[in-house]
């Protein structure tokens, strides 16, 4: 087998994004719905191929590009992930007058630098990975360029994401000094076999944990999160709120599941994490009880999900938190495409009194924004309650008891703000006069296909499960 | 060594003292005049900053794109042998990859001065 069959799904989405980047300057203002198009066709050969890899477990390149199960799982959720926002930025695009072309080239951009952080087990090269996914993504939060707070989100995000960047590549310094060496699996066996206290080494673990923690918005580090999402494009802020998350969290696992078991001093970054999960989750939620604008909401209840995730992460419950971020997936994406179904030209209804009402005169978006947010609080016959069941039960297991006592009052406490938007929806007059733009197919295709997923996933989850431990399998070794 | 860190403690303190005792000591006296930019004696002719166009800096990007370039052709002239006829196939992927991006700056007026 030739070494470059393994690059094949990224370089599919490395050629789309090229392609399309190239089409932009020569395609007509009118025509520049089939570069989104041509985007979802090179998405869906990416995915095929990743598909067509499964059982073959490649690891090229000494290491640094593996696509083992776990890898692929996560190529294949952020491959769907860019599809559905695709879609629902389609229309989206032309009615907020941001229809750059490039939208769609720097999305297949951002999806290969998290491929290339998920397939890797070198930190360089998860590096050169994340730094690729923050370029475009500074560029998307800046997409809406005629406006002031996405110009902000966008000059916020540099500012902070290269900061942690530093710290990051600092991080990975340190561990070199101690290490002399950039492969994961190199470091943790030197923390299996260093018995005494190495403080260089256990220096630079805490800063990749700090570089980590900024890019999925853990709280100490989450201060850029509501800002960032609120300012940019809400397709954009769907995207942030998903991918990057998942692609920070599988580097986490790729870390942190040998490390629980073999590292003799894993007590002191236990505790950390812990103390991470638990302000996470607290702060998350406390905060967006005080929000009046939906995005706002949604940008506070996707970190207090990161505290969630981080719960199985300390439980080392690998399938939970696969299975997590797939419903996670598909409640988040949904969400966000009701918020973005509930716009027009030039103007996007994003205060909770534009709500009010809406669940009659929309009976379609009122209803699925509501299961979605039925999911995320954790409601049983959808995904989002058996997603959070199987952390905690597994952090039970494990004898994590009070982290999930603090867990659970913290998502009674989202119960509070994610019902407010139904009750607005169900059972307020409507005060504002909200006319939507209805002709949005693709999007409606997108919600629908999410709430497939949602009530799927939260009834039979069975089929995913078995691919999920398949996936897991690989960190085992 | 210590005599070292202490002549560097006591220029240091003494360097800090001498510039906060002015601001602790002396007399703040201020009027609407004083805190106005200096203009040579001519009253202040601008009111406010004004932002001033940078045409330059996209030339400047791509300057340094290209600059980046030759940088990597370096290496790849030297170890050219080693790896035989693959490395032209690599190189030359890398240059139509910028080449694409220098097509895109081309056509989007990277290059117009007056736009």
């Amino acid at each position: 087998m030739n070494t470059y069959t393994a690059l094949y799904p990224i370089l599919t989405i490395v050629t789309g994004a090229l392609l399309i980047i190239l089409l932009e300057v020569f395609l007509k203002k009118e025509k520049k719905d089939y570069l989104g198009f041509i985007a979802v066709l090179f998405l869906l050969a990416s995915g095929a191929e990743c598909i067509k890899f499964w059982n073959k477990g490649f690891s090229y390149f000494e290491g640094t590009l593996l696509l083992d199960k776990f890898a692929l799982f996560f190529f294949l959720i952020m491959i769907l992930t860019v599809i559905f926002i695709t879609l629902i930025s389609l229309k989206y695009l032309s009615l907020q007058h941001t229809d750059h072309g490039e939208y769609y080239g720097l999305l297949l951009f951002a999806l290969s630098g998290m491929m290339i952080m998920v397939s890797s087990r070198d930190f360089l090269v998860i590096f050169l990975g994340l730094e690729v996914l923050s370029m475009a993504s500074y560029a998307l939060a800046g997409l809406k360029r005629d406006d002031e707070r996405s110009s902000e989100a966008a000059i916020k995000y540099f500012l902070l994401g290269s900061f942690a960047s530093a710290f990051l590549v600092f991080g990975i310094a340190l561990l070199y000094g101690a290490v002399f060496s950039t492969d994961i699996s190199t470091i943790m066996n030197f923390f299996h076999v260093e018995t005494n206290f190495s403080l260089m080494a256990l220096t630079g673990m805490a800063f990749i944990i700090i570089g980590f923690g900024f890019k999925i918005a853990v709280v100490p580090f989450h201060m850029w999160t509501p800002d960032v999402y609120q300012g940019s494009p809400t397709p954009v802020t769907a995207f942030f709120s998903v991918g990057p998350k998942a692609a920070g969290f599988a580097v986490l696992m790729r870390i942190f599941f040998p490390f629980w078991k073999e590292a003799v001093n894993s007590e002191i970054f236990f505790h950390i994490l812990w103390i991470l999960s638990v302000l996470t989750m607290v702060v998350g939620n406390l905060v967006a009880l005080r929000q009046k604008n939906v995005k706002r909401i949604l940008a506070y209840s996707s970190i207090a999900h990161a505290g969630y995730i981080l719960v199985a992460i300390l439980a080392g419950d690998n399938s939970g938190l696969l299975f997590y971020l797939t419903v996670y997936l598909f409640m988040n994406i949904g969400a966000f495409s009701a918020v973005i179904a509930l716009s027009r030209k030039g103007k996007e209804f994003l205060e909770l009194e534009d709500y009010s009402g809406i669940g009659f005169r929309y009976p379609w978006i009122g209803a699925t924004f509501t299961v979605f947010l039925f999911s995320l609080a954790g409601f049983p016959p959808t995904g989002g309650f058996l997603a959070k069941f199987y952390i905690f039960s597994s952090a039970v297991h494990k004898g994590l008891v009070p982290l999930v006592i603090i867990g659970v009052l913290a998502s009674l406490i989202s119960v509070f703000y994610y019902l407010r938007i139904v009750i607005y929806m169900y059972m307020r007059e409507p005060t504002r006069n909200v006319v939507i733009f209805s002709y949005n197919p693709a999007l409606f295709l997108v919600l629908f296909l999410c709430l497939y997923g949602v009530l799927m996933l939260g009834i039979f989850p069975g089929n995913i499960l078995l691919y999920i431990k398949q996936a897991v399998a690989p960190l085992a070794f | 060594m210590s005599e070292l860190f202490l002549v560097f403690l006591v220029t240091g303190v003494l360097g800090i003292i001498l510039v906060l005792i002015n601001k602790i000591l002396g007399p703040k006296k201020s009027n609407p005049t004083k805190n106005t930019p200096f203009e040579c004696g001519s009253p202040y002719l601008q009111d406010r900053i004004t932002p001033v166009p940078i045409k330059y800096y996209l030339v400047a990007f791509l300057f340094l794109l290209f600059d980046v370039e030759v940088v990597f052709l370096f290496p790849w002239a030297l170890v050219f042998k080693k790896i035989g006829s693959p490395a032209l196939i690599y190189m030359a992927v890398y240059i139509l990859i910028l080449a694409l991006g220098f097509i895109y700056a081309w056509k989007k007026g990277a290059f117009l001065w007056e736009k």
